[in-house]
């Protein structure tokens, strides 16, 4: 196992290094203001045997969890994600022992609706060299506390005080990943905390490496680079903090830009989700910027890829063209009746003139009829994650991005788009608008369902008024019958005539 | 006005130059508005077309539902953007050769059933009719069924037996429902319709099943089942060679997997929504409570009186009396008891509708009262469940009980009373009056006559 714990300070909050109190096994100071993220490795044989199993199976899996709660981002951490669980997930070549995942998802993270890869899975794009997995899964998991309850029993012994206090940290983490990949042959879970006061103070127990970095953002020399300096510790081995100063290339860049999304109302069966844009200025000068919506669209609600193919509508939506959608799309099912989880899309925007004025774009997106309910008045509520919204630039020729210790790959999106490109994330604002929902990364909406309650004589009636409509016809017909026969008209008068 | 209906190039122009207005408004809409005039459904096919054109199935593209040959019909929109539009013109064209084809068919054999006048009025129910006239130039494809039932019809009546069985399983082919004009054109077929005067001959020899059987098979009849069936299996096979499974899957199949749970028109429609979801609703709501384990299923009865009566009663009890009559009975019955309906499907019966108003008997415009009732209850039923689908569909507001419900029953209770005019008109005895029309062909006085003598004769012998 090893350790690293980076806490990542604003300039003008760097913290002393005469403050860093170092021992032995600990370091420790007080109100120390900073963003953190702790990133832990497993190998193989630390991990319990039910974990093992399922990676052995897999050729790489990378789980990624957002909180739902609005958070700021600092760099270099800055990527995205729209708040929930998602999972990318490739299978071992020769390995067709998938079955285990969905389970193994549901015992560590809490319910999910996840059947299997095959069923509940959906395929990504997948290139000679793409970097990223072959499937994707998303679930609206709102907290980690059914994770925290299997950290705590699987991986913390009983007195271990620092670990207990470590794994319960996480209910208040705004982003944990899980990574591994067959390469590494190693588990890595990384999760990351926003800007707060921390007293500081972290034991060495166990004599595996552990590393804590206190790194201030700098001014970097180039546009595609990013600049850190500090202090890097190694607890129990050094006896200071040494002095550090680095810059490396990154693909995630932060703006001063920011959105919100919020369905248009009334929402109907058509939804349309508006994301309210502050600027319409691409955030660098040189190079090709366009900007991007990556939606993650649970099964209830999805885009209808051929509405969007044309370009006078996607243009009164000051939208430009589909980059991405997840293929096949189901346009007519229920929701009830698939197991897919649901699809991505991605919508390159078509922002108005570059101006420092804030502008909007539509997504026009359709409900799924959903099971009915009672006791709501026919109405079921749904929760739809914020989008993530970016400026994608194209770096200079001969840029080069190798993975730098920050870097965070397999995010549904990145893989999308060419090796040069650099992100430039905007801040997503929670809706206050309606006063409903303070703070939180989601859109909701009212989907009409059947209501249970009133249904009681669908059926009965149904059959009553069928019946009655194909009995009336019947007795139509026999009164033709009747008076007519079968035969011609002419006939019916023939017999008449004979009767007489 | 009566001298506007009086000629036909006046009737025929206005037609065509209705469709070519909107043909060129729909060019315009479409560039100029993102709002669609063209229907979605076309996008379907000329997609469908492009994945041809390019070698691919037609059934690459998603709801892609229907035979390959509407891709193949469908082939020059690919050629460039100006002729995108031509399946319009050619759905347009479909129409006006619909609506002469009414004429002829209401014109009768000779010409002389009907004055053209007349028959130019009853056309233009069609002809003129802006709904036909938007449907099939907006690009939907429902309109070419009305060519292919109308000429069946026309050529059926005009006794060309091998071009209407080849009609027939074509129609078949392309949207199953015609095969319910199977049975009433077999029926109607008989030997007083081939052979008038063989007719009378054998009539007195029948008695034993084995001879009514024999009698039944009368040439005619054996020709057009084989041919028709040898039709609609050639290009069933092609296709299926051709394309495979998704082309079995997608053109036959999935109507019979199909949820059809969104909202329509039909009766069915929020009884399969609740049954379809049955099976996935927790176990504490009230209706899985207390609804018995096992589900009646009712909603997979639903063909039943469906075909029952429009393929069985209705060409059995009132083919003989008058086919072109029955064909309108018959697929009225077929969309107002079917499991989805939705108003493309009214243009199925619209097309039939001429030769049934004309008809001395109907009692629709006989009685202009009892006709402006059904017209504003059928409107008006049908108002009602739109209002509550709008409501649905943009307010968000859950209209599925009683709303929708409530409406669909009552429009189909309208339709069904409607078909009930329908069925007895046509089994009515022709009303006798001076220079009118029957149905037959023939004018009134010298059917009745007729009539009477051919009776007479019969029962002389």
């Amino acid at each position: 196992m090893r350790q690293r714990i980076t806490y990542l300070q604003q300039p003008q909050d760097s913290v002393d290094p005469k403050l860093l109190g170092v021992t032995s096994n600990t370091i420790s100071t007080k109100k120390l203001d900073a963003a953190r993220e702790d990133r832990v490795t497993f190998g193989f044989d630390e991990l319990p045997q039910e974990l093992y199993r399922v990676l052995k199976a897999s050729h790489e899996l990378h789980v990624r969890w957002v909180s739902r709660d609005a958070y700021d981002t600092i760099s270099p951490l800055v990527s995205r994600l729209s708040p929930g669980l998602h999972a990318f997930y490739t299978p071992q070549r020769n390995s067709n022992n998938s079955s285990l995942l969905c389970p193994t998802l549901k015992k560590v993270f809490g319910e999910l609706d996840c059947a299997s890869p095959e069923e509940s899975f959906t395929k990504l794009p997948v290139e000679r060299f793409s970097l990223s997995a072959a499937t994707q899964y998303y679930s609206p998991l709102s907290t980690l506390n059914e994770l925290i309850s299997y950290l705590t029993h699987k991986l913390c012994k009983n007195t271990d005080a620092e670990c207990l206090s470590r794994v319960s940290k996480l209910n208040s983490a705004s982003t944990l990943d899980v990574d591994f990949d067959t390469i590494s042959h190693a588990l890595t879970i990384t999760a990351f905390w926003p800007y707060q006061a921390w007293d500081l103070s972290i034991k060495n127990t166990a004599n595996h490496r552990l590393e804590v970095g206190i790194l201030t953002v700098e001014k970097p020399t180039q546009p595609e680079e990013l600049s850190l300096g500090g202090f890097l510790t190694v607890v129990g081995e050094d006896t200071k903090p040494s002095p550090t100063l680095f810059s490396f290339p990154a693909r995630h860049h932060p703006t001063t830009q920011f959105f919100s999304s919020a369905f248009l109302s009334p929402t109907g069966l058509h939804p349309t989700l508006e994301l309210d844009i502050s600027s319409s200025k691409a955030p660098i000068e040189e190079g090709s910027c366009s900007i991007h919506a990556h939606l993650t669209l649970p099964r209830a609600i999805f885009a209808d890829k051929y509405q969007l193919s044309d370009s006078l509508f996607l243009a009164s939506k000051n939208l430009s063209t589909i980059r991405y959608i997840t293929t096949p799309v189901d346009l007519e099912a229920p929701a009830y009746t698939m197991s897919i989880w649901g699809s991505s899309l991605l919508l390159e925007l078509a922002p108005p003139k570059p101006k420092d004025e804030s502008w909007t774009a539509q997504v026009p997106l359709h409900l799924r009829y959903l099971l009915p309910n009672e006791g709501k008045y026919g109405q079921e509520r749904l929760e739809i994650p914020y989008p993530v919204v970016f400026w994608a630039c194209t770096a200079d020729e001969g840029s080069k991005f190798p993975i730098n210790p920050f870097d965070k790959v397999n995010l549904g999106y990145e893989s999308l788009f060419g090796g040069r490109t650099m992100f430039y994330h905007l801040d997503p604002v929670p809706q206050t608008t309606d006063g409903v929902e303070g703070g939180e990364l989601i859109n909701t909406l009212s989907v009409p369902v059947l209501d249970l309650g009133k249904s009681k004589y669908v059926e009965v009636g149904t059959a009553v008024v069928v019946t009655l409509g194909f009995a009336w016809v019947l007795w139509c017909l026999f009164g033709v019958w009747r008076r007519e026969g079968y035969g011609s008209i002419k006939k019916g008068a023939e017999t008449e005539r004979k009767n007489k | 006005m009566s001298r506007f209906f009086s000629s036909p190039f006046l009737v025929f122009s206005s037609a065509i130059a209705l469709r070519v207005i909107l043909l060129f408004y729909g060019l315009w809409q479409d560039a100029n508005s993102p709002l669609k005039y063209t229907d979605i459904d076309y996008y379907v096919f000329t997609d469908a077309s492009r994945f041809v054109s390019q070698g691919l199935s037609p059934y690459k593209r998603d709801t892609y539902r229907y035979t390959p040959l509407l891709a193949w019909l469908l082939l020059p929109t690919t050629w460039s953007s100006t002729w995108f539009s031509f399946g319009k013109v050619l759905f347009a064209i479909g129409d006006v050769v619909a609506g002469w084809l009414i004429v002829l068919v209401l014109r009768g054999e000779d010409g002389k059933k009907m004055g053209m006048e007349r028959a130019l009025k009853f056309a233009s129910i069609w002809l003129l009719n802006p709904m036909v006239a938007t449907i099939s130039t907006r690009g939907s494809s429902e309109g070419l069924l009305g060519v292919m039932v109308i000429s069946l019809l026309w050529a059926i009546t005009k006794k060309k037996i091998a071009l209407a069985a080849v009609l027939l399983g074509l129609g078949v082919h392309f949207k199953i429902y015609p095969f319910i004009y199977a049975p009433s054109i077999i029926w109607w077929l008989d030997n007083e319709q081939v052979n008038p005067e063989k007719a009378k001959s054998t009539k007195k020899k029948g008695g034993s099943i084995v001879d009514l059987a024999i009698n039944f098979c009368n040439g005619p009849r054996i020709k057009l089942a084989i041919i028709s069936f040898s039709t609609f299996m050639t290009l069933n096979t092609l296709m299926y060679t051709l394309y495979g499974t998704p082309f079995l899957q997608q053109t036959y199949l999935h109507h019979i997997t199909r949820i059809d749970h969104r909202h329509n028109f039909s009766p069915y429609n929020t009884l399969l929504y609740l049954s379809s979801s049955l099976p996935f609703l927790p176990p504490t709501t009230t209706i899985t409570a207390t609804q018995p384990a096992v589900n009646l299923n009712l909603e997979s009865l639903a063909f039943i009186p469906q075909l029952l009566l429009s393929a069985v009663f209705l060409p059995l009890l009132l083919a003989k009396k008058d086919l072109p009559s029955t064909m309108l009975a018959q697929t009225f019955a077929f969309v107002t008891f079917n499991k989805v309906c939705t108003s493309q499907y009214f243009i199925w019966y619209t097309i039939l509708l001429p030769p049934y108003l004309s008809h001395t008997n109907c009692s629709l415009l006989t009685t202009p009262k009892l006709g402006i009732i059904t017209l504003t209850l059928w409107i008006a039923t049908q108002a009602l469940w739109l209002q509550q689908a709008f409501n649905l569909e943009f307010l968000g507001l859950s209209t599925f009980v009683p709303g929708l419900f409530v409406s669909s029953l009552l429009f189909f209770s309208v339709n069904c009373w409607i078909l009930g005019i329908i069925v007895s008109d046509i089994g009515r005895k022709v009303v006798v009056g001076p220079g009118r029309l029957n149905a037959r062909g023939e004018s009134e006085t010298r059917s009745v006559v007729e009539g009477r003598g051919g009776g007479r004769g019969k029962g002389k012998r």
